[in-house]
């Protein structure tokens, strides 16, 4: 890894870059201003010594051998950059006096909320639908399908496949989030059950025979796909309807129950 | 415990993650500094016993999951040396004198730097207490979005399954997270067995490990963050409330604003809270950042850290290992650079081998992890 990729990282760390600025401001004025050597040695030296590693391309490519370079960018949580920043607005408002320092204080905050971006508004929050902070679908689910004392294999749809093991561990997978992480895609071109789950249009017999060769009792669907032929011929009964879903049992499984 | 109603295993969970750790830190008291406060020294008491029931954590699981024990096992193991290390924190505390002064009143630092607390009119004093209002008020927020809002990372398919697995199969790293199935031991996560803990606590409670992942643990990490970061503003401001009031506000706005991109400590710390990485960047950096604070002012002042001091510094190493496999070298780079830059400049280099001998756990894990 070489110091362009270190620059690349650094600059995804620093989003927008305005709290990076910022920080480097604060460091800069501690650097001038600060009397306490402790705090010099923690918020001032340390930081820039380890801006001045992270840029090093020798330390950059031995951690990057060592750890791999996608997780490089941990280094800059070494960076004590709300300590440093919440320091030094502290200092400089206890520097100035009246109104100077409600005005700075004020600054400070909008600096803040312009410069950063809220948290709760990142696309991936979502209001939980339980204590288990999973999809409802997939707890419900899952409750129906489980089997006492016994694993239970089952295909489902990808949107929910990262949250069935959360929830169920005795719930079993033929494919998992795996198939979702784009550096592992040529696995996931090769898995033919996951791409008839998700074509447009589901071929029943072809669904059926895969589920059965990979183990599944369990085939979930979404309620609104169109399925081209009878599941029930591919040896798929249908089980229950729930949460806009639709689940199909082997029928084989009951028999051999009974 | 599954049977128990749910009121009771909530009551558990709490016993857990607050009154277990603070009287396991009594294991650890020192007989607190002067001026110390009550309620500092309860935070001090609840984060070092944090430290030291992880890094206890650490030490049985890692030997347990190399050699493919049950987690039974753990769950004996460990749960025996929470019994001794509580028994120990309370005779300490009762030995040091905690008890005997809960009944009297401490003296409170004064809100106004270099003003005593005065009798005040009404007004005056809701002028005072606002900076602690709007730190409680902004800390509740994020408690509550904590538990209200569900965060889609694709991560906890991996960390929170384990957690779930290991508790229902009482297998460690032997299955295949995502989609069921048995595997060889991997080594390489079982190093850092957060999630072993997470279903620990669930066994203890009798709750799903997939609840305590995602709901119980922020409610614990986030005022835990806050909590250090009190107690490093405590550090930087020492006997003006105010400041340490005003730093406390703009660290959870930092924080709340924190989300500029996906790989800052502050997403991780509010929308990953479940993962161990996420305790590493929110919990255990602050807390090596703090108690390297203390260390330099002692040094400074031409006073010696304890035996106490120094067996927090290896429980707070040791617990970055629990974490994240990366933790142990995060946690070496950082105290190598802080250990050098003090010598240097207070021109006492007998402060460089204990601080190198605490990193001694990180790196027979390091090495470990580049065996695996």
């Amino acid at each position: 890894m070489g110091i362009e990729h270190a620059i690349v990282l650094f600059r995804e760390y620093m989003g927008t870059g305005l709290v990076v600025i910022w920080f480097l401001v604060c460091l800069i004025y501690l650097f001038l201003k600060e009397e306490r050597k402790e705090i010099r040695i923690l918020l001032v030296y340390v930081p820039m010594i380890l801006l001045i590693l992270f840029f090093n391309p020798l330390f950059a490519g031995i951690v990057a051998a060592h750890m791999g370079d996608e997780i490089y960018y941990r280094i800059l949580w070494l960076l004590p950059m709300t300590v440093v920043i919440g320091y030094t607005c502290v200092m400089v408002a206890g520097r100035l006096g009246g109104r100077k320092r409600i005005l700075f204080a004020v600054s400070a905050v909008i600096m803040t909320i312009v410069s950063g971006k809220y948290i709760y508004t990142n696309a991936y929050f979502g209001r939980a639908q339980n204590l288990y902070h999973v999809p409802d679908s997939v707890v419900h689910i899952c409750d129906a399908i489980e089997i006492p004392g016994r694993e239970v294999m089952a295909v489902f749809p990808l949107e929910m496949v990262q949250y069935v093991r959360q929830y169920s561990p005795v719930v079993c997978m033929p494919y998992g989030r795996e198939i979702l992480v784009e550096a592992w895609n040529e696995w996931a071109v090769q898995n033919r059950l996951c791409d008839v789950m998700e074509a447009e249009t589901v071929e029943a017999g072809e669904l059926g025979r895969l589920a059965r060769e990979e183990g599944c009792i369990y085939i979930v669907l979404p309620e609104n796909k169109v399925v081209q032929g009878d599941l029930q011929e591919a040896g798929y009964e249908y089980f229950d309807r729930m949460d806009g879903y639709v689940i199909y049992r082997d029928k084989f499984f009951k028999e051999l129950r009974n | 415990m599954e049977n128990l109603p749910w009121g009771i295993r909530i009551g558990i969970l709490c016993i857990w993650l607050f009154v277990i750790p603070t009287v396991v830190g009594g294991c650890l008291w020192d007989g607190g500094r002067k001026g110390q406060g009550r309620h500092r020294r309860a935070f001090t008491l609840w984060v070092s016993g944090q430290m030291l029931l992880w890094a206890g954590f650490q030490l049985i699981c890692v030997p347990c999951v190399l050699l493919e024990k049950s987690f039974l096992y753990v769950v004996y193991c460990y749960g025996g040396l929470v019994e001794i290390l509580a028994f120990w924190g309370i005779v300490r505390l009762c030995r040091g004198g905690i008890f005997a002064n809960l009944g009297r009143k401490v003296r409170a630092v004064p809100l106004r730097d270099g003003q005593e607390n005065l009798p005040k009119n009404d007004k005056s004093v809701w002028r005072e207490m606002l900076p602690a209002v709007i730190v409680g008020t902004l800390l509740v927020f994020q408690l509550a979005q904590a538990a209200g809002l569900a965060y889609a990372d694709g991560d906890d398919a991996y960390y929170v399954a384990v957690s779930s697995i290991t508790n229902n199969a009482e297998t460690m790293y032997e299955k295949l997270p995502y989609t069921g199935g048995t595997t060889e031991v991997d080594v390489r996560h079982g190093l850092a067995p957060f999630p072993i803990w997470i279903a620990f606590l669930a066994r203890m409670t009798g709750l799903k490990a997939v609840g305590v992942a995602h709901t119980a643990m922020p409610l614990m990490l986030i005022p835990m963050t806050y909590v250090i970061f009190y107690l490093l503003a405590q550090e930087l401001f020492p006997d003006k409330r105010r400041k340490q009031l005003m730093f406390m506000i703009m660290a959870e706005l930092l924080v709340v604003f924190g989300d500029y991109s996906f790989y800052t400590v502050e997403h991780f710390m509010i929308a990953r809270s479940r993962q161990g990485k996420a305790a590493l960047g929110s919990v255990i950096l602050p807390m090596l950042l703090w108690l390297l604070f203390v260390l330099f002012q002692r040094v400074k002042e031409g006073k010696k850290c304890g035996v106490a001091y120094w067996g927090l510094v290896v429980a707070v190493m040791i617990s970055g290992c629990l974490c994240s496999t990366l933790g142990a070298f995060l946690l070496c780079l950082f105290m190598g650079i802080a250990g050098l830059c003090a010598a240097v400049t207070y021109r006492k280099w007998r402060l460089l081998p204990p601080m190198a001998l605490s990193c001694l756990p990180c790196i027979c894990y390091a090495v470990l992890y580049l065996l695996a």
